[in-house]
């Protein structure tokens, strides 16, 4: 009973997880623009708009699918680990700083160790660059969003990042419903 | 009891006769019509003619294929349409030259429009059709049609992957969710990866396998064949291959239907890792001939030229000696009894010029000039061919002996020995032109035209390298050392205006109005 109290007491909101989600959305997304950059003249070479459209349409799905993953990730880490602190409050800032911190580890190793001769370093330095992220991560999710102007960056950054959210996600389930369309039988 | 007239009696006998017709007919669609042969390619990526004993390289790197050659028909003049997968496949899918069916950037596509014009769409429905290829980009070319295979292998079979999923879950859509997430979301390799999450899971599960494979690298101390493509990595081993080959082949055979089987396998195609013994090969003292280093080259130095030469070498004496083994099995099988087995390749692969590889803008005949083997059903006797013949030819050569129509629309022409004339007037092209776009007309490419004895290779649009010909009589110089351009200056002009009637000729449908 004293935990249901407790769970409950520091659930955050579904405003608050929007928000989370929002800023996930916007960091998965944006990379997945980014990264279509470099691609994009290449495409436009030997692929139609139509065939670059539904690229796209696989990508969106797959960004989707991958956001809701790091989302749940975040909040299984805040409903265990992080459960004893001052949820409410400090959740919005807290998950940001640990999907910023998680999402931005992948991105930078993914950036560094592209090409083959790399893949070495790429398995061989996994340990370190977790070892050195996680609690680097998990420091920062705890004691940053203690601080009123780190709150208020995130909160700030959050508010701005939900209208990716209403762009990207119907954007996303379109996508899904051309991927279906090009699959059936 | 109901007397029945005479109009009952016909309907009934017409019925029944119908019946029994569209009954034939369902049983003969069911099973296949046995009458028809079945049809084997088999497809060695970047194996190059000038490289095989077969047809005169000095190293004896295909015994097992000249061996097979002794009851074949075998095309002494062979060129493919590219010097690099994408089109030179695509030629031989569709029965086209580069111009036209436009598969003609890295990983390119053929055009939508020509799709259909391949083996899988225009031999019966008689047929079981078949497709494996290793390499990735060939892979989408026939996932283009991917709907009119019967049965469509993943690139990672036989290979030391564990199955891509994105084949078995997109199979209708498998070019393009393949170029989407094999290339793009979680590339291997390559460029950086599109997702920021899952790309990394899925990059460690792949390279696993390779971790897991250490221990074949006692039998391969040049480390495991892989296929390197794109974003693509998958190691594999060619033993392994050639064994699924035969599975395949030996599971059509008993099947009912007659089948058409197209193998595209990886090898001999770089990074070359023959088995440790093929190592012991070629320690000669053999020199090919010294040529200029080309302006468009990297300039690699000869040293190192002949050392991946004679790597490449000893990876066709590889391959040379498991297709030995394959056919051997085959025939303990009598699969060949019934079949045309086709060996050939995409195209072929240079080592000269201060260039080592494929895709470049080399079209000299290590890179263009590719085998061609057709053993015939039952066929015990050698048979060879002189003539030029292109690989848009095999398409036609195809439906020609399943009795099908051939499209008007195809560049090809039935090969010589299998209803086909010999015609030294007809030009060939092989068309590099990975700069331009899909959808425009030709400016920036390089064009090789082989008509009779001579060859003409046309630069286009590079820059300080625009409108340069070189021409070389092959007859005379098959290691086109002697580039005629600038003596035959007649000769030169006839053939330039012959090719560049043919460029605009295809450019046409491609130029804004």
């Amino acid at each position: 009973m004293k935990l249901l109290k407790l769970i409950s007491e520091r659930m955050p909101d579904s405003k608050n997880i929007l928000a989370v989600y929002a800023f996930i959305v916007t960091l998965v997304y944006s990379w997945t623009l980014f990264t279509s950059f470099y691609k994009l003249p290449s495409w436009l070479f030997y692929l139609s708009i139509g065939q670059i459209l539904s690229v796209y349409a696989y990508a969106f799905s797959f960004d989707l699918l991958e956001s809701l993953i790091a989302l749940t990730v975040i909040l299984l880490l805040d409903f265990t680990v992080f459960l004893f602190l001052k949820n409410k409050e400090e959740f919005q800032s807290r998950s940001m700083i640990l999907a910023g911190i998680l999402l931005g580890t992948s991105m930078l190793r993914l950036a560094l160790f592209q090409n083959y001769e790399d893949i070495t370093a790429f398995l061989s330095g996994e340990l370190l660059w977790w070892a050195i992220a996680i609690p680097l991560g998990l420091v920062l999710a705890v004691f940053a969003p203690r601080i009123k102007l780190v709150r208020t960056i995130f909160e700030g950054f959050a508010e701005r990042a939900t209208v990716f959210v209403y762009i990207y996600i119907p954007l996303s389930l379109i996508s899904l419903v051309v991927v279906l369309i090009r699959n059936i039988n | 009891m109901a007397q029945i007239t005479r109009r009952d009696f016909l309907k009934l006998a017409g019925g029944a006769l119908a019946g029994s017709l569209v009954s034939s007919k369902l049983t003969s669609l069911a099973q296949g019509d046995k009458s028809l042969p079945n049809i084997i390619i088999i497809l060695c990526d970047a194996l190059s003619a000038r490289h095989m004993s077969l047809y005169g390289y000095p190293r004896e790197t295909t015994p097992y294929i000249s061996a097979f050659a002794d009851r074949a028909t075998v095309y002494h003049q062979h060129y493919s349409g590219g010097n690099f997968t994408s089109t030179g496949t695509a030629s031989l899918l569709t029965g086209m030259f580069g111009w036209k069916h436009r598969a003609i950037n890295q990983g390119g596509l053929v055009l939508p429009e020509y799709a259909k014009t391949n083996p899988y769409s225009l031999l019966s429905t008689d047929y079981f059709k078949f497709a494996f290829s290793q390499n990735p980009w060939s892979d989408r070319l026939i996932g283009q049609n991917s709907r009119a295979v019967d049965k469509f292998l993943p690139v990672t079979s036989y290979s030391l992957r564990e199955e891509n999923p994105i084949t078995r879950i997109f199979k209708n859509d498998r070019t393009l969710a393949s170029i989407a997430l094999d290339d793009f979301m979680i590339p291997i390799q390559g460029d950086t990866a599109g997702s920021a999450i899952l790309s990394t899971y899925y990059k460690k599960k792949a390279m696993d396998t390779f971790l897991k494979d250490k221990n074949n690298s006692a039998r391969y101390p040049d480390g495991l064949p892989e296929i390197l493509i794109g974003g693509y990595v998958a190691p594999y081993l060619n033993e392994s291959v050639y064994n699924g080959v035969y599975e395949e082949v030996s599971q059509l055979e008993s099947n009912s239907q007659p089948y058409f089987a197209y193998f595209h396998l990886f090898s001999p195609h770089f990074p070359y890792s023959p088995r440790r013994e093929y190592l012991k090969l070629f320690r000669d003292d053999f020199s090919p001939p010294i040529k200029p280093i080309h302006p468009l080259s990297p300039k690699l130095h000869k040293d190192f030229l002949n050392s991946k030469r004679t790597a490449y070498d000893r990876q066709v004496a590889q391959i040379d000696e498991e297709f030995g083994r394959l056919i051997a099995k085959l025939d303990k099988i009598d699969a060949l009894a019934n079949s045309y087995l086709i060996f050939t390749a995409d195209h072929g692969e240079l080592f000269e010029r201060g260039f080592s590889g494929h895709g470049f803008h080399f079209m000299y005949e290590g890179a263009l000039h590719i085998p061609l083997l057709i053993h015939a059903p039952g066929q015990s006797s050698r048979s060879d061919v002189h003539s030029t013949t292109s690989i848009t030819d095999v398409l036609p050569t195809l439906l020609q002996i399943t009795g099908e129509d051939i499209p008007t629309d195809i560049d090809g022409k039935v090969l010589p020995n299998f209803g086909g004339a010999e015609n030294p007037d007809r030009p060939i092209f092989s068309v590099y032109a990975v700069d331009n776009s899909a959808f425009g007309p030709l400016k920036k490419c390089v064009i090789a035209m082989r008509k009779g004895a001579y060859k003409l290779i046309a630069y286009l649009g590079y820059k300080n390298f625009d409108e340069v010909f070189e021409l070389y009589n092959i007859e005379t110089d098959p290691e086109e050392l002697f580039d005629l351009a600038a003596k035959e200056l007649d000769l030169l002009s006839k053939l330039k205006q012959e090719f560049q009637s043919h460029l605009e000729e295809a450019n046409k449908p491609f130029v804004k109005k």
